[in-house]
């Protein structure tokens, strides 16, 4: 303000100086031009004496166009009168148009102009919010985050060859992966290009010194996600990556995010992303045209967001996955060099659905997407040889129940009563029941000779199964042609459980009509035929379901009740108030007769005890047990070995769903897995489990697994 | 002073003669014009000062140096009799063409932004605004020649047609800018020379004709080849940025746009001196030297343009005024011809920054950054002073 007034202060005495100038001037001029003209009006006379120096100098002029050229006598600015007042009305004009252009401009429309140069001057630049952290059901971190370095590029730094060639050279990656990862638009368009994310200090500290020779490049200390444990609980995780352009246009309402951003891609990093992510801080700066930062006028602090607590517990998850890792790839994480080529395990609380551990494998560490996944990665990573490590097989893997699903049938038989707990049958290892002449195999193929309903779920013997199925097909006018499929929708097998991830499977129950549609190209496979009776019953054919469906349906046999199946535990905010805490849902309430129930849990509970190595292996942790073991014949590939257990018997807390894709035998190599991590379970409970340690991500490599003896489905 | 009579050197001096001599001292230097033209420095220095004090790019001690060189050159250039070189028609237009066409050369041109414009010996100067100078001593001497009254067609032609060719030469780099700037010195010189009116009519209507067929035949010209010819594409999209004041603000209309939020945000105070923030940020481009305007306006407010304005005005009314009390057509036609070049200037450079005017690359006088146009100034100022004073001197001396 001061200095205002001074200047206006100096522009008054300005201007009066030039006005005294200016009256000045003209009251001489006026003087000198009345007496030109009296002059020129009497060229001859001599004149008053006012005008003598009027006269003198067109003497003087005179003698001068003498000896030099024949100008003329007059003075030119008498002749040019007329020109002079053209040129000064010139002038005058110019002057005041200028002026009246500069007193709209700066007077009339001046608020406006100001406000537009306040917002050339200011600019409001997002700082990003730290996501919050996950952390087991017991408070230990599964996700943290941690600072890292971060070499930004702008895009049209992939046109520059000498930039992209320093980079390759301080950062030490090839010419044409800098170039790759300039040009990747996949972060937008317009966004920075991350060219190397965790640089090392000394190399962003080089870019730093020797900005003029790195036009475009920026260094940024980001905060990215650190994972304590490796691949740990993967894919219930999730990972996070830069928000594209498309999820932005999706964004729920309320969800403050913008480009760059990094934004939850799967797991539960997804499903809660509102909830994670925190509220961006503002600083307002005003900057040069270069976006140099000359000022920070104010500052907001960006708000972390909510930390979520998960149901799942770190050591049982830690055991999970490692029994599973050393299970199927022992040898430097390469498939094959064990048993099976894929595998999933899903531990549930039965008391309120929540999921104490859900493994997937082959994994990935999901710090392979920090910064963008590598092409070469993401690649791999999408090949048959690396077996789709991105897959959450715990819910996304569809399969055949097998053996696993006698625990239901069985139900349905007691429930119409095709099977009472006197009914026997006889296995002779064969049954043709339907009079094709070509004889369908129990897995014994010996025979099971005699057996009641327990014995038939406690051996898996088939042809008792193969019999309730035909009971069901010869009785279809009475009970109708789903009595079975209506049963088994019950234990809500075909659809979706609803658990707090994305990408659930929904499982399939085979119906006439779904045959009818889905072979309605083909109308003589699409037929409804008495097989496929006998093929459901067993829990093959065209049965699909979910480790988390099996997982679920066991919970139910366990209790009566299935609980909806879920990760989240609660959320608290920074100041760690709990916000949200998940409330228990009852999917549904068993509708069935207790003692058939009762004699189904017997003889789950008869599997576990009878068969002697499952016995041994339970017997040897000193878990008390019901259980039952499945092995899944899939075309073209080796047997699918599955697993479904509860623990303990007398008092169900949890249930345990396995399956080994290509493992061969449940009871050879599931039963051990789920009986392993069962341990863990229980263990953790008392106390005497905290071992925790890195998952690796998968290697993507595989062999062909050792070729298997194959004996038959031994379940 | 070659007139002097011989009887005023032996005679002994009275109290007239004393008082003679005393106005001949006050005469070497006419007063009021010397004040003016040392706030109107002293102020493009203070504003040329703020202006470049955040950039690098430009010396504030080379613009101090330009002005000491000024300084010098107007003192010498004032001191030399203008009526000796009332002659040279020719030498003149000799000068012009070599001068102008000099960046042609071989070795001394240098090519820059699209423009053989400068030439390098030992610094780098710009031949075309020096021949401003020698442009108006051309146009002043051809006009001077028909005594303020030129009736004949054909003398008409022939006059146009050399004031003609320092413009014909410019083009060859090409600078539209500077000549149009010789055009209009050419026009003041016909105007205030005398020339009939019905003949600056019909000059005039030719030259709106000549624009109009060059816009014309270029399209042709596209339509041949696919491309304009005649008229860069730049000169076209700063025609588009002016006739369309929102066209392209980021792209083509960003100068334009960004210069008149500088002048606007001014206010009446301004932001104070030191304080504007569109050129210190770097936002607006080319501060120092074309949007210098820009920075006093934003700095100093509606006041600081009224002071400047005024101060321009007070130096052309001076001139207006020496011209008028000249004694020959040669000396009043070179005052009015520089006043005509700085009133063109005046009016294009701020006319542009407002957006009454397209934009081109002409420099504010006595305002802009640039050495070379602050020496020709300067030289400008002391042809004035010689006109002054060589007939208000002799004035003085007689008495």
């Amino acid at each position: 303000m001061l200095i205002a007034i001074i200047a206006a202060l100096v522009a008054l005495v300005l201007t009066a100086a030039a006005v005294v100038i200016v009256l000045n001037m003209v009251r001489k001029n006026r003087s000198e031009s009345v007496g030109v003209k009296k002059s020129a009006a009497t060229i001859d006379s001599v004149g008053v004496k006012s005008t003598l120096s009027d006269y003198m100098p067109k003497h003087a002029n005179h003698g001068t166009a003498a000896s030099s050229s024949s100008q003329p006598v007059t003075v030119p600015a008498d002749v040019l009168r007329p020109r002079f007042l053209a040129m000064g009305a010139l002038v005058a004009g110019v002057f005041a148009t200028l002026l009246a252009k500069l007193w709209s401009m700066q007077i009339l429309a001046g608020s406006k102009y100001a406000s537009e140069s306040e917002e050339n001057r200011y600019s409001v630049v997002s700082t990003p919010a730290p996501r919050g952290y996950v952390y087991d059901a017991d408070g230990l971190a599964l996700v943290k985050n941690r600072s890292s370095l971060t070499v930004l590029a702008d895009p049209d730094v992939a046109d520059n060859r000498d930039v992209l060639l320093r980079l390759s050279t301080v950062l030490g990656v090839p010419y044409n992966v800098v170039r790759q990862r300039v040009k990747d638009a996949s972060s937008g368009a317009q966004s920075q290009r991350v060219v190397a994310s965790d640089a090392r200090m000394r190399d962003v500290a080089f870019i730093s010194e020797h900005a003029d020779a790195f036009p475009g490049v920026t260094v940024e200390t980001r905060a990215v996600r650190d994972y304590p444990y490796g691949a740990l609980a993967a894919h219930a995780l999730g990972y996070t990556g830069s928000v594209s352009e498309d999820e932005l246009g999706n964004m729920a309402a309320g969800r403050d995010i913008e480009l760059g951003d990094d934004v939850g891609k799967s797991g539960v990093e997804s499903t809660y992303d509102n909830l994670i992510a925190g509220d961006h801080g503002q600083r307002k700066v005003m900057a040069d045209s270069k976006g140099n930062v000359v000022e920070v006028v104010s500052e907001t602090q960006p708000t972390r967001g909510s930390d979520v607590y998960l149901c799942i517990k770190g050591p049982v998850q830690y055991a999970a996955d490692k029994a599973l890792a050393e299970l199927i790839a022992p040898d430097d994480g390469v498939i094959g060099s064990g048993a099976g080529t894929a595998g999933a395990v899903v531990v549930l609380d039965i008391a309120d659905g929540g999921i104490v551990a859900m493994s997937s494998y082959p994994t990935f560490a999901p710090s392979t997407f920090t910064g963008g996944i590598p092409q070469e990665v993401w690649d791999l990573y999408n090949t048959e040889e690396s077996h789709y490590p991105l897959m959450n097989r715990a819910i996304s893997g569809s399969y055949p129940a097998a053996s696993t699903y006698k625990a239901f049938t069985s139900m349905a038989a007691l429930e119409y009563g095709f099977a009472t707990d006197t009914s026997t049958w006889t296995c002779t290892g064969s049954w043709d029941g339907w009079n094709t002449g070509q004889p369908q195999m129990c897995w014994e193929h010996s025979g099971h000779g005699t057996l009641d309903l327990y014995g038939g779920i406690v051996n898996s013997c088939d042809v008792v199964f193969y019999e309730i199925a035909k009971a069901f097909w010869d009785n279809q006018e009475t009970v109708g042609e789903t009595a079975l499929q209506d049963y088994l929708r019950k234990f809500r097998f075909g659809e979706y459980t609803g658990i707090d991830l994305s990408g659930e499977a929904q499982g399939r129950i085979p119906t006439p009509e779904w045959k009818a549609e889905h072979f309605a190209d083909y109308p003589e496979e699409a037929v409804w035929k008495g097989g496929d009776m006998t093929n459901m019953i067993i829990g093959q054919g065209y049965v699909l379901t979910t480790p988390l469906q099996i997982a679920c349906a066991y919970a139910a046999i366990a209790t009566g009740t299935m609980m909806k199946p879920h990760l989240l535990k609660e959320v608290r905010n920074a100041s760690g108030e709990v916000v949200l805490s998940f409330e228990p849902e009852v999917l549904t309430e068993i509708d069935v007769n207790t003692d058939d129930l009762a004699l189904v849990r017997r003889s789950l509970r008869g599997v576990a005890t009878d068969n002697s190595y499952i016995a041994k292996v339970l017997n040897d942790y000193g878990i008390q047990a019901a259980c039952k073991t499945g092995t899944a014949e899939v075309a073209g590939k080796e047997d699918y070995a599955w697993f479904a257990m509860y623990a303990p018997y007398d008092d169900p807390k949890y249930v345990v769903a396995c399956i080994v894709e290509e493992g061969g035998g449940g009871s050879d190599t599931a039963m051990p897995l789920g009986a392993a991590v069962m341990n863990a379970v229980l263990a953790y409970d008392r106390g005497e489990l905290d071992e925790m340690g890195r998952i690796a991500g998968s290697t993507g490599k595989s062999v062909e697994p050792a070729a298997h003896v194959s004996s038959g489905r031994t379940d | 002073m070659a007139a002097l009579p011989q009887i005023d050197t032996i005679k002994t001096p009275d109290a007239a003669v004393v008082q003679a001599a005393r106005n001949a001292r006050r005469a070497r230097f006419n007063v009021p014009f010397v004040v003016v033209v040392a706030l109107l420095v002293s102020y493009g220095l203070l504003i040329v000062y703020s202006a470049v004090r955040v950039d690098a790019d430009y010396s504030f001690t080379r613009q101090l140096a330009g002005v000491a060189i000024g300084l010098v050159a107007m003192l010498l250039v004032w001191r030399f009799d203008y009526r000796k070189l009332s002659d040279f028609v020719t030498l003149f237009l000799i000068i012009n063409v070599v001068l102008i066409l000099s960046p042609h050369l071989p070795v001394i041109g240098v090519e820059a932004k699209g423009a053989q414009s400068w030439i390098k010996i030992g610094m780098q100067i710009q031949p075309g605004e020096f021949a401003k100078v020698t442009v108006v001593l051309l146009d002043a001497a051809v006009m001077a020649r028909y005594g303020g009254r030129l009736d004949d067609p054909r003398e008409y032609c022939r006059a146009l047609g050399i004031m003609l060719v320092p413009f014909a030469c410019i083009m060859t780099q090409p600078d539209l800018g500077t000549g149009l700037v010789y055009l209009f010195i050419a026009a003041v010189a016909l105007v205030m020379g005398g020339a009939r009116p019905k003949y600056l009519l019909i000059t005039l209507a030719a030259f709106v004709a000549a624009v109009a067929l060059v816009f014309a035949v270029d399209e042709v010209i596209k339509a041949q080849t696919g491309e304009y010819k005649l008229l860069q594409q730049y000169q076209r999209n700063r025609l588009l940025v002016f006739i369309n004041d929102d066209y392209d603000p980021t792209g083509e209309g960003y100068n334009l746009n960004q210069a008149k939020i500088a002048i606007g945000s001014g206010g009446l105070f301004g932001q104070g001196l030191f304080k504007g923030t569109q050129h210190a940020l770097g936002i607006l481009p080319e501060a120092p030297t074309d949007f210098i305007f820009c920075v006093l306006a934003e700095e100093l407010g509606f006041v600081g343009v009224v002071v400047l304005l005024a101060l321009y005005a007070a130096l052309i009314l001076i001139c207006f005024n020496i011209a008028r009390s000249s004694n020959d057509l040669f000396g009043m036609l070179i005052v009015m011809c520089v006043v005509g070049m700085w009133l063109f200037q005046i009016l294009e450079n701020i006319g542009m920054d407002c957006g009454l005017m397209p934009i081109t690359g002409i420099p504010l006088p006595f305002m802009s950054y640039g050495s070379s146009f602050m020496v020709v100034n300067f030289i400008m100022l002391g042809m004035i002073g010689s006109v002054w004073s060589h007939n208000n001197a002799s004035l003085g001396k007689r008495g």
